[in-house]
């Protein structure tokens, strides 16, 4: 069923300073409900503008963009939204943070902390619920973000490169729990990710994006088996990347002669 | 305290005993006139002779009641006008350049004007305090709310939080840093301000008596309460940064 | 405060036009303004002309002090007294911070006396220096010297504590002298806190500058003033802080400039200082 409806959307990026610049250009797409979509581009193509469309951050200029049949108007809590640099309050503790979207819908207390906790638990942060988000490394802070979204329970999971800040290791690590926790509680996601080989493995359909202004280059279905022991060894893996790549490189030289310029 | 910490600590401001040490001798040697400078143990005699007699105390209380009361208003007008002027758009388009004009004028030229408005006693130190003090409060809550994230606001709007819940739990605590270090500024300038009006039009108050006594040529009277001024003054700024410390502890 | 990055624009996420015209605009609006409100209060009757004398009467005031000579000869004298004593402390505040950063006997004896020093309220020394030097400008500057210095010797402190090795370790390599270290990479590296202290510092010059002048008096704008004020001369007192307030403008945003200029290679050149 299809759950989130993006029509003929269009959106100039007007800096303080400098001339406005035509971030997105006539983008459609349509996605299903309890799908994982991973819009995948070179920097700078729109994708993230896209994203923060989608959460109700920026206006709707020209198009329209609904969920469940009704167009949005603003930010609220049936789409939640993962950053990349976290957006954790510094001000508060990781359990704070789990807490204060609970806190918004009038949770009675011990029913929120009961939840927060075992949203806490659920990305491994047991034992770290006083910490400030200082005192944490980068993965541990992106699972906080993670946690303090899931607790509300948002129908649509929005993210913005959410582990691009993170080191390799840590990233690898994180798509796999990430891939764990959406097969035990399927959710709509859009995944902002510039790694062809993350959007392949996390997403069913990769929408890879033109460089600015950005449209919709291409739609690739990316949802066969995943389970494989080895994966990102085997030949079907590999071909998909390699042909997503192609597209992706493409619009990435473009994007760089375009700032040359 | 370990020994050895102590002995750090000894060492560290071992030259302020020097110091000391070498004001001592300077007057006991007679290096200079006694009477431009009293030996250090002939001032601390005659702080606690200032201290008995109840002038210290009462015209330290004056003191401190004019600074308290003028700096408590600054906070509170400077940090809402701050919070206000950033959130605001109108009124940071009205005020804003008020602020700027205002923003460089020396404080110190306010005192006759006030003075004019309130006469000599308490009100017009307070209000001249208030004055003095404030801008600095402003300017640290408008550039630490304009510096606050956007990814936070949208996580709290998304997180369900109403814009007037948004304003107060993401917005003045992200102004907060800088916020704190203005309200330093202004208690800094607060000291200055405070001394100077008591030193020139005031009948009461911790300057008016250094004036006093130094006009009726007790020197060492005078000294007195030149260093305990001096002293309360660093030790307000030392509590202040306890206490901005333990409020921004979030931060490591 | 135009000029100091837009407007949090975010907050509800309209897009909007921003020309810098309109910033101008709002600006010299403000002042008419002002002028207008000032006119008008005063003229209102809900003040005496005794709190609130009319723009008129004030500017006509300081028509006349610029004829007679007196206007010109306290503004001269006044910056004289505050310049002196911030080039002063300007220049011995960058050789004892430089001093102080490299340790050593130096730092030492200096560290406790700046960390006292520096949040004290000086000010209240004013009559020790008095008794000292005398009602002379000599007292006056090193009132200003005493209270001016101290953010000097922090920026530049910590600007060259701040400077990063791995900077100096490149230009080493890339065949700098060692005698060439300082001037070619330190002080520039160190210069943006160095200058963020002399922009601290130049605003308390002019605040004690005027703040000895009054308790002082004599000629000086500070002394103008105070002498108005016991003559209960208040168009003379409202002259005075238009004056110095213009003054104060021109110092704060001369330096501002001057930093947009020398540092503006640095991000935080369009930064505005403390005090």
């Amino acid at each position: 069923m299809t759950q989130i409806v993006i029509d003929k959307v269009r959106h100039m990026y007007r800096p303080a300073r400098g001339r406005p610049v035509l971030a997105l250009e006539d983008v459609s797409l349509e996605v299903g409900e309890q799908e994982f979509v991973a819009l995948l581009g070179p920097s700078g193509c729109g994708k993230s503008t896209l994203l923060y469309l989608m959460g109700g951050f920026l206006p709707i200029e020209s198009g329209t963009i609904s969920v469940n049949g009704k167009a949005i108007t603003g930010p609220g809590p049936d789409r939640g939204i993962v950053f990349q640099h976290f957006a954790l309050f510094p001000w508060k503790t990781v359990l704070q943070n789990v807490l204060y979207g609970l806190e918004r819908q009038n949770m009675p207390r011990d029913e929120r902390e009961a939840r927060a906790r075992k949203f806490i638990d659920l990305v491994g942060l047991h034992g770290f619920e006083d910490n400030y988000p200082s005192q944490l490394s980068g993965g541990m802070k992106q699972r906080a973000a993670i946690a303090r979204t899931l607790a509300v329970d948002p129908g649509i999971l929005l993210m913005d490169e959410p582990f691009g800040a993170l080191d390799a290791q840590t990233r690898a690590l994180m798509q796999s729990e990430l891939l764990g926790i959406w097969r035990a509680s399927p959710k709509t996601v859009i995944f902002v990710t510039h790694d062809v080989q993350e959007a392949v493995y996390l997403a069913q359909r990769v929408v890879v994006m033109s460089a600015r202004p950005g449209r919709v280059k291409a739609i690739i279905d990316t949802n066969f088996d995943k389970t494989a022991p080895d994966l990102l060894r085997s030949q079907k893996f590999g071909d998909m990347v390699d042909h997503i790549w192609g597209l992706v490189k493409e619009e990435a030289i473009k994007a760089q002669m375009g700032r040359a310029t | 305290m370990s020994a050895a910490a102590l002995g750090k600590v000894f060492l560290r401001y071992l030259p302020l005993a020097l110091l000391a040490l070498a004001w001592e001798a300077c007057a006991r040697f007679e290096l200079v006139s006694s009477s431009a400078l009293p030996s250090l143990t002939k001032v601390a005699a005659a702080w606690w002779d200032l201290a008995k007699s109840g002038d210290l105390v009462e015209n330290g209380a004056a003191s401190l009641w004019r600074a308290g009361a003028g700096l408590a208003i600054a906070i509170v007008v400077g940090a809402v006008l701050g919070i206000g002027m950033a959130t605001w758009r109108a009124a940071d388009v009205a005020l804003g350049p008020l602020v700027d004009m205002f923003y460089p004028l020396p404080k110190s030229a306010l005192i006759p004007v006030t003075a004019l408005w309130l006469g000599f006693g308490d009100g017009s130190k307070i209000l001249l305090i208030a004055m003095g003090c404030m801008l600095p409060v402003t300017l640290g809550a408008y550039n630490g709310a304009r510096s606050s994230e956007r990814t936070l606001i949208w996580s709290a709007r998304s997180l369900g939080a109403s814009r007037l819940r948004m304003l107060r739990d993401v917005i003045v605590p992200s102004a907060m840093p800088e916020m704190l270090s203005g309200i330093r500024t202004a208690l800094a300038i607060s000291f200055v301000l405070l001394v100077a009006s008591e030193l020139i039009v005031a009948r009461a108050g911790l300057g008016y008596l250094i004036g006093f006594l130094g006009s009726n040529g007790t020197y060492d009277s005078m000294f007195a309460v030149v260093l305990t001024v001096a002293f309360l003054g660093f030790v307000a700024d030392r509590i202040y940064l306890l206490i901005m410390r333990r409020a921004l502890a979030w931060r490591e | 405060m135009a000029g100091m990055s837009p407007t949090m624009a975010f907050v509800d996420g309209r897009p909007r036009l921003r020309i810098r015209f309109r910033d101008i605009a709002a600006r010299w609006g403000a002042v008419v303004a002002l002028l207008a409100l000032w006119w008008a209060l005063s003229h209102s009757g809900m003040f005496t002309p005794f709190m609130l004398p009319t723009p008129e009467r004030v500017a006509t005031r300081m028509w006349d002090d610029a004829l007679a000579g007196d206007l010109p000869l306290n503004v001269a004298l006044t910056l004289y007294r505050a310049l002196a004593g911030f080039v002063i402390a300007a220049v011995l505040g960058v050789l004892i911070g430089a001093a102080m950063s490299r340790g050593g006997i130096i730092g030492w004896f200096f560290d406790p006396i700046v960390s006292v020093g520096f949040p004290m309220p000086k000010i209240a020394f004013l009559p020790v220096i008095v008794l000292w030097l005398g009602f002379y400008d000599v007292s006056k500057i090193s009132m200003v010297v005493f209270d001016a210095i101290f953010p000097v010797i922090t920026g530049t402190m910590l600007g060259i504590k701040s400077v990063e090795k791995e900077l100096i370790w490149s230009a080493r390599s890339l065949g700098t002298g060692e005698s060439e270290i300082w001037p070619r990479i330190v002080l520039p590296a160190a210069m943006p806190q160095m200058f963020t202290g002399l922009q601290v510092s130049l605003p308390i010059a002019m605040i004690v500058a005027v703040v000895a002048e009054m308790l002082m008096g004599g000629y000086g704008m500070g002394g103008a003033m105070v002498q108005a004020s016991r003559m209960a001369d208040s168009p003379g007192v409202f002259a005075g802080i238009v004056e110095i307030a213009v003054v104060g403008w021109f110092l704060v945003k001369g330096m501002a400039s001057l930093r947009r200029r020398l540092l503006a290679w640095h991000p935080e050149a369009d930064t505005p200082s403390g005090v």
